[in-house]
């Protein structure tokens, strides 16, 4: 019997630091999505590990301690290649800062900081395959 | 040595102020994005904000006087600040919510120099080195005290990966313990969780044998070797 129920697209929010971790939160949740969000990058791989298929997208800072946000993507992908990941950096985005680990790591996209929730939530709905007219409340399967 | 939290910041200005000493390079490891911002915002305060108090009161001395000597000793030195957890903008921002006036007249100065760690080190680690030596070139021809650079080395540890230890053991290499007559007061700031992530072999050869001094703050206290 086919599983008709619908569930929320999950995502992991990473940013060392807890204002933006809260923000968008606050957001993203309202917006629809299901989230769990960590300012420790590696309390944050654990949770990933636990249910890697339960989440559709992370959603990670660049420039962390403990664990950068390129060597978290990494790990997140040898686990579940299909999960999305996005990372977040308030610095300016150059290819060189990246050309050094591609095509070793598979990003799916950058953001830069600050980005408005309904920006954030576009991006994240075109990685995720739904439509830009989502409303508040709609469900992705 | 260890120190108890009261003295925290009393004794990480001492560090600074006392114990390293111009033309050594030195390792801070820090506890939290918080705990740095709280040292440089007080170093700035108290070098550079004195220092132009100082200097006002220098020149009006030298009016009054005519003393070159006078005004030499006045001038404040350089401070570099080259985070990489935070954007420049943010350690501006640090800066003026911890009481410091003026942050961008200090900055046009030549008093404070903000850059980001990663465009400083990135694509060649020397650039940094070459960033801190014109600050010191310009310190002399100015008359200045010296330069701090307090450096975050957080850049080389954004990628991971073997090369990682190789590369910032190959940068502290280059950074002796004590060069005579320098008037740099190198810093390197580590978070101690990259810092944890060091062998112990990488630490000695990081310090070089433990030449260079070390100041270890924690949340609650700090050690220092």
């Amino acid at each position: 019997m086919p599983d008709n129920k619908k569930r929320l697209a999950k995502l992991l929010i990473v940013d060392d630091d807890s204002d933006i971790v809260q923000v968008l939160k606050m957001g993203l949740l309202k917006n629809g999505f299901a989230v769990e969000a960590f300012t420790n990058p590696q309390e944050a791989l654990q949770s990933f590990k636990s249910d890697a298929e339960s989440y559709c997208l992370v959603l990670s800072d660049m420039r962390m301690p403990l664990l950068s946000g390129i060597q978290l993507s990494k790990k997140i992908k040898e686990i579940n290649p299909n999960v999305k990941v996005v990372l977040m950096t308030a610095f300016e985005i150059r290819h060189e800062e990246f050309s050094k680990v591609f095509p070793s790591t598979q990003v799916d996209g950058f953001v830069q900081k600050p980005i408005g929730i309904k920006d954030l939530t576009d991006k994240i709905l075109g990685l995720i395959g739904d439509t830009k007219n989502r409303k508040k409340g709609d469900e992705v399967e | 040595m260890r120190t108890e939290s009261e003295d925290n910041e009393e004794s990480i200005q001492r560090w600074f102020d006392k114990e390293v000493e111009d033309g050594e390079n030195t390792i801070l490891v820090y506890p939290s994005t918080q705990t740095i911002r709280q040292i440089y915002s007080k170093y700035v305060k108290d070098q550079l904000v004195a220092a132009r108090d100082q200097e006002v009161e220098g020149n009006n001395n030298n009016n009054n006087n005519n003393s070159r000597d006078t005004n030499k000793q006045s001038k404040s030195r350089i401070i570099l600040i080259a985070p990489f957890y935070e954007t420049v903008d943010s350690v501006k921002y640090q800066l003026s919510a911890f009481g410091v006036e003026n942050v961008q007249g200090l900055i046009d100065s030549g008093s404070l120099v903000i850059a980001d760690s990663f465009q400083s080190f990135f694509p060649d680690i020397n650039d940094m080195k070459k960033l801190i030596d014109s600050l010191s070139e310009r310190a002399r021809k100015e008359g200045r005290a010296g330069v701090t650079a307090i450096v975050d080395v957080g850049f080389f540890f954004l990628f991971g990966g073997d090369s990682k230890a190789a590369d910032l053991i190959s940068y502290e290499a280059s950074l002796a313990p004590k060069t005579q007559d320098g008037n740099v007061k190198g810093i390197s700031c580590y978070h101690w969780g990259n810092y944890g992530t060091l062998t112990d072999a990488d630490k000695e050869q990081i310090t070089q044998g433990q030449k260079k001094k070390l100041l270890e703050v924690t949340e609650s206290s700090n050690t220092t070797s």
